[in-house]
C-alpha cells in the first residue's frame, strides 16, 4: 500500500510496536503488512490477524471458515448455509436452556452480529464495545467444535431457511443471478446457489450436516481476526485461552478439484413470471480473484457501472431504456463472471437493452477507454477502500472476502494493484473477456397474470 | 495527519460531545456542527431541512420527494452530469432525498476523502441554493419513476404496507399511500413550475441542519459553510402541522399476487408515539423485547426460532416528529400465514398482559447502550447521531446523556407506556402473496 493512503494503526501505536516482545510460545508471529499482524497458533494451525484501530471503543471479532457452497454437491446443496444457521442453536457453554443463547448474549451486549455464507467461505462476526471482546472470542471458540447440531433444532430451522429461499425467489435480481450461475457453470459447484436447491434444503439430514461440520470446522481451516480497539497482548492471551486447546483436524481438509472447462458458445435462458417489469442479465466468463487481470476487471466494472457518468449508465438510464444498471465483476476463488443486470423500463423492448450492453462492451474492447475514465474508476475504488476503514466491521467484511478468495495480503496489496491499472490493461481485458463464446444472456420476462 | 484530541476523545467517551462538537448558528437560522476526527482521511456530512411530503398538497405528496431528487439535476452553473463528474471523479458520494418513513424532513448525506471537502461543500451549497429543475431531466425522471413504481408493485412487502396504510389512514393523510395508478397519474402530470414553486416555498436556511464529521479543521469548515450559506434566505419557520389522530381500523385484507413463493404480512395500528414523547425510550425498550430482533425478541424466538414459520419478523413504532404506525411485519410461506399470524398475536397479547421480565428490560438496556457505542464507531454514524439529536430539538448533550436516559427507564414505565399504545385486538392485518382460495 502506498504511503499516502497507508493504514494508520492508531494514535497509541505511532512510535511503532515491537514485533513479538513477550509473545507466548503458543504463537508464531508470521508477518506484518499495512498494519495487519499475522500470527499462527502452533498447536492447531489457527491463523490470527490483528489490526488495531483505537479511534472508537469498539472492535470486530470475526472467524472465517474456508468452506462455502463451493464445497457442496447435489443432495446437500445449501448445507453450508443451513449449518451456519444451526451454529446459533447452542453449545454446552451458550445454551438457550440456561438463558445464554449465542444471540441473546450478544444482543444484550449491544453487539452488531451475524454470520454469512457465500461461495467460498462462511464467516461469523460480532462488533462489540471493546470491553466485551472476551465474550465474542469465547462464543466463537465454543462453537468451533462444540455446536449441538440437534435434529430437533434442524427441523424448525429448515423451514426458516426455506422461507429465506422463498424470499429470494420473489426477487427478480436473485432469480436472475441464480439462473445465470446455473447456466454459466455446469461442472463447477458455483453452478448451485449458496442458499441451495429447494429439495436439498428440505431433504438434507442432520447427520449429513454434522458430517460437514466435522470435516470443515477446525482451527486449521479457519482464520480469526480482531479489528479495532484492543491491546495485542490481551487479545492474544484471550485467543490462546479459548482457541488454543482445540485440536487440529485428524484428516486433511478436502480440496475441490472440479473446474469449469472453457465455454464454447453463447448460452441463453428465459424466466417468465407474473410481473410488471422485465430484467436483463449479461455475464461473461472471467478469472479467479488471484489472477493478475482481476484489478483491471474491477476498474472496468467502475468504468461501466460506477455512477451516473459511467458508460452503461449513460447508455441505458440516461436514454430511458433501463431503470438502473448494476455491474458486478465477481471476485471468487475460482474463475467467475463479469455481470451486468438491468431492469428494463416498461414499454421498452428488452432486446434493445441487451443489444446496447453488448455494443458498449464491444466498444471498450475495440477502442478502449479514456485516461480520465480510467483515473476516475481507479479513484473510486481507492476511495472505497479508505471509507471502509471508518468502521471496523467493514474492514472485517473485506478482509473476510480477501481471505476466502485469495489471502489477506491480497487485501493489503489491492489498492496498489488498482492504482497500476492502465488504459491498455482495460482494453486488453475487455477484448479478452467480452467475447460471445463466454457469454450467458438471461431474460426475466413478465407474463400476464392468470385469469381470476 | 495529526493526533485528534477532540473527536477521538469524544468517541472514546473521555470528553463530552457537548464540549467536543464545534457549532455556529447563522443569522438565517442555519445550524452548523463540526466534530474533528483525524484518524482516517475521510469526511462525512449529514443534514436535514423541513421540506418533506408533509408540506406538499395532500393529493400530491410525492412532489416533495421529486423536488428533493431533482435538486442535483442541474444548477445555474452546471449540468447534472458536470456535477456528477465532479463528485464521481473523486470517489465522493452525495444525496438529498425525502425519507420514506419521515414525512417532515429531507435528508442530506454525503461523504468524501477529506482532501475533497471543499468541492463537496461547493456542490452542497450550489444544489441547495441554485437548482434550475431542467425540463428534460424532469421528463426522464418521470419516465424512470413510473417504471420504478411498477417494479415496486411487484414486491409483496410494498403491496402489504401500502394496503395497510390505506386501511389505517384517510386519503390525504401523510401516512396514506395512494394506489399505484393514482401516483403514476400524479407523476405524469408534474411540471418544473410545480417543483420550482415547492422549492421556493419550502427551501431555506431556517430549518437547515448540517453536521460535518471527520479529518477537517473545524474553523475552516464553519467559516466555509457560513461563506456559502450565510446569504441564503431563511425560508419558512420550523412549523410541523400535526394531522388529526386516527382511530384503529381492525380488520384484514389479502392482496392477491400470483407467482410469489413468499408472502408478506403486516399487522399495523396507529402507534400514537412520536420521537419527542417523554415515553419514547420506554416504548422503544419494550418494543425491543417484543420484536426488534428476529433472533432474540419474543416474536423472533416464538415465530422463527421455535416454530420455524418465518425468516424475518420485526415490530416497531414509526416515531418521528409525527406519530406513525406501530407495525409488525413478517414473511411466510403462504400456507403458513394463519399459523404465523396466530402465534404473533398470541405473543403480543401475552406481552401486553404480563409486561416484560426484569431480565428482558436489563438486557435491552445494556443492548441499547452497547449498540449506541457501536453505532458511534464511524464518522457517518456520529454525523447522523448529531443531526438527529438537533433535528428533534434535544441538542448535542443528548449524545452524552443517552446511556443514562436508557438506564433510567423502569419496568413499570415501559410496560405501561407500551400497553397504552398497542392494543392486540385492534390490528389491521394485510397479507400480500399467492394464497389458495
Amino acid at each position: 500500500m502506498g504511503t499516502d493512503h497507508g493504514l494508520q494503526i492508531g494514535i497509541a501505536d505511532r512510535n511503532g510496536s515491537p514485533v513479538n516482545r513477550g509473545l507466548s510460545p503458543e504463537f508464531e508471529f508470521v508477518k506484518e503488512q499495512a498494519g495487519i499482524r499475522e500470527f499462527r497458533v502452533r498447536s492447531n494451525g489457527l491463523r490470527v490477524l490483528l489490526l488495531r484501530n483505537t479511534v472508537a471503543p469498539v472492535a470486530t471479532f470475526c472467524v472465517v471458515y474456508h468452506v462455502g457452497s463451493r464445497n457442496e454437491a447435489v443432495g446437500h446443496t445449501g448445507a453450508t448455509h443451513l449449518l451456519e444457521h444451526l451454529m446459533f442453536k447452542g453449545t454446552p457453554d451458550f445454551d438457550r436452556e440456561n438463558g445464554t443463547a449465542v444471540a441473546a448474549v450478544l444482543e444484550a451486549l449491544g453487539a452488531r452480529f451475524n454470520a454469512t455464507t457465500w461461495f467460498d467461505r462462511t464467516n461469523y462476526y460480532e462488533t462489540i464495545p471493546s470491553d466485551r471482546i472476551e465474550t465474542a472470542i469465547r462464543i466463537e471458540a465454543s462453537r468451533m467444535r462444540g455446536a449441538y447440531l440437534r435434529d430437533s433444532d434442524r427441523v424448525p430451522e429448515m423451514t426458516v431457511v426455506r422461507n429465506e429461499y422463498e424470499r429470494g425467489e420473489n426477487s427478480p435480481f436473485q432469480v436472475l443471478y441464480k439462473e445465470t450461475f446455473a447456466t454459466a457453470f455446469r461442472e463447477h459447484p458455483y453452478h448451485h446457489p449458496t442458499i441451495g436447491w429447494r429439495a436439498d434444503i428440505e431433504g438434507v439430514t442432520t447427520a449429513r450436516l454434522k458430517e460437514f461440520y466435522d470435516v470443515f470446522y477446525h482451527p486449521n481451516n479457519a482464520t480469526a481476526m480482531l479489528i479495532g480497539d484492543f491491546e495485542e497482548a490481551d487479545a492474544l492471551a484471550m485467543i490462546e485461552r479459548d482457541f488454543g486447546r482445540i485440536p487440529p483436524s485428524q484428516r486433511p481438509i478436502p480440496e475441490v478439484y472440479t473446474f469449469e472447462p472453457p465455454q464454447q458458445g453463447e448460452r441463453r435462458f428465459t424466466v417468465r413470471r407474473t410481473a410488471q417489469v422485465a430484467w436483463t442479465a449479461l455475464s461473461w466468463r472471467t478469472v479467479a480473484a488471484r489472477h493478475p487481470d482481476t484489478p483491471a476487471l474491477a476498474v472496468l466494472g467502475n468504468v461501466l457501472g460506477g455512477g451516473l457518468t459511467a458508460r452503461l449508465h449513460l447508455a441505458l438510464v440516461e436514454t430511458s431504456l433501463a431503470l438502473s444498471v448494476t455491474v458486478v465483476p465477481w471476485q471468487l476463488r475460482d474463475p467467475a463472471l463479469f455481470s451486468v443486470f438491468a431492469p428494463v423500463r416498461p414499454g421498452v423492448e428488452p432486446g434493445i437493452v441487451e443489444k446496447t450492453i453488448r455494443a458498449e462492451a464491444a466498444r471498450v474492447a475495440a477502442e478502449g477507454v479514456t485516461e480520465a475514465e480510467a483515473r476516475k474508476a481507479r479513484t473510486q475504488i481507492e476511495a472505497e477502500v479508505i471509507f471502509e476503514r471508518d468502521s471496523t466491521d467493514q474492514v472485517a467484511a473485506s478482509l473476510s472476502e480477501a481471505i476466502a478468495v485469495a489471502d489477506w495480503e491480497w487485501y493489503a496489496d489491492y489498492p496498489d494493484l488498482v492504482r497500476r491499472v492502465t488504459t491498455d490493461d482495460l482494453r486488453r481485458v475487455a477484448a479478452t473477456y467480452f467475447v460471445d463464446d463466454g457469454l450467458t444472456c438471461g431474460l426475466y420476462l413478465p407474463k400476464e397474470p392468470p385469469a381470476a | 495527519m495529526t493526533a485528534s484530541p477532540a473527536g477521538a476523545a469524544a468517541r472514546r467517551g473521555k470528553v463530552p460531545f457537548e464540549q467536543a462538537v464545534r457549532r455556529r448558528t447563522l443569522a438565517s437560522g442555519a445550524r452548523l456542527f463540526v466534530l474533528e476526527n483525524h484518524f482516517n482521511p475521510t469526511v462525512a456530512v449529514s443534514g436535514s431541512l423541513n421540506a418533506g411530503p408533509l408540506y406538499a398538497p395532500p393529493d400530491r405528496r410525492l412532489v416533495a420527494g421529486v423536488t428533493a431528487g431533482e435538486l442535483a439535476k442541474g444548477t445555474t452553473r452546471r449540468t447534472k452530469l458536470e456535477i456528477a463528474e465532479e463528485l464521481e471523479s473523486r470517489g465522493a458520494s452525495f444525496s438529498i432525498a425525502a425519507g420514506s418513513s419521515d414525512p417532515v424532513g429531507v435528508d442530506v448525506a454525503a461523504a468524501a476523502l477529506s482532501r475533497d471537502v471543499e468541492v463537496l461543500l461547493d456542490v452542497l451549497a450550489e444544489v441547495l441554493r441554485e437548482p434550475v429543475f431542467p425540463r428534460d431531466e424532469l421528463e426522464k425522471e418521470q419516465m424512470r419513476l413510473v417504471g420504478v413504481l411498477r417494479e415496486q408493485q411487484d414486491q409483496t412487502s410494498v403491496r402489504a404496507f401500502e394496503a395497510a396504510s390505506r386501511r389505517l389512514y384517510p386519503p390525504g393523510h401523510p401516512f396514506h399511500r395512494r394506489r399505484a395508478e393514482e401516483r403514476i397519474a400524479v407523476i405524469e402530470s408534474l411540471d418544473r413550475e410545480e417543483l420550482r414553486r415547492f422549492y421556493e416555498e419550502r427551501y431555506g436556511a431556517s430549518t437547515l441542519i448540517l453536521v460535518v464529521v471527520g479529518d477537517v479543521d473545524s474553523d475552516r469548515i464553519l467559516d466555509g459553510l457560513e461563506r456559502r450559506l450565510g446569504s441564503w434566505k431563511s425560508g419558512p419557520p420550523a412549523d410541523v402541522p400535526k394531522p388529526a389522530p386516527v382511530a384503529p381500523a381492525p380488520g384484514s385484507e389479502t392482496v392477491a399476487m400470483p407467482d410469489k413463493a413468499s408472502a408478506d404480512v403486516v399487522l399495523a395500528q396507529p402507534g400514537d408515539l412520536d420521537r419527542l414523547d417523554p415515553e419514547y425510550l420506554a416504548c422503544v425498550l419494550a418494543n425491543s423485547a417484543l420484536g426488534q430482533s428476529s433472533l432474540t425478541s419474543r416474536l423472533g424466538v416464538r415465530v422463527r426460532d421455535t416454530e420455524g414459520l418465518t425468516y424475518g419478523i420485526h415490530s416497531g413504532f414509526a416515531a418521528t416528529h409525527l406519530a406513525g404506525p406501530f407495525a409488525v411485519s413478517l414473511t411466510v410461506k403462504p400456507e403458513s400465514r394463519d399459523a404465523a399470524v396466530g402465534a404473533t398475536l398470541e405473543e403480543i397479547r401475552r406481552f401486553v398482559r404480563e409486561g416484560m421480565t426484569v431480565k428482558e428490560l436489563a438486557d435491552e438496556q445494556s443492548s441499547h447502550i452497547g449498540r449506541y457505542k457501536v453505532d458511534l464507531g464511524s464518522n457517518g454514524g456520529i454525523a447522523h447521531a448529531i443531526d438527529a439529536a438537533v433535528y428533534y430539538g434535544f441538542g448535542i448533550s443528548y449524545l452524552d446523556e443517552f446511556p443514562a436516559l436508557v438506564a433510567g427507564v423502569t419496568k413499570e414505565e415501559a410496560d405501561a407506556a407500551f400497553a397504552r399504545r398497542v392494543d392486540p385486538e385492534k390490528f389491521t392485518i394485510v397479507s400480500a402473496g399467492t394464497f389458495q382460495q
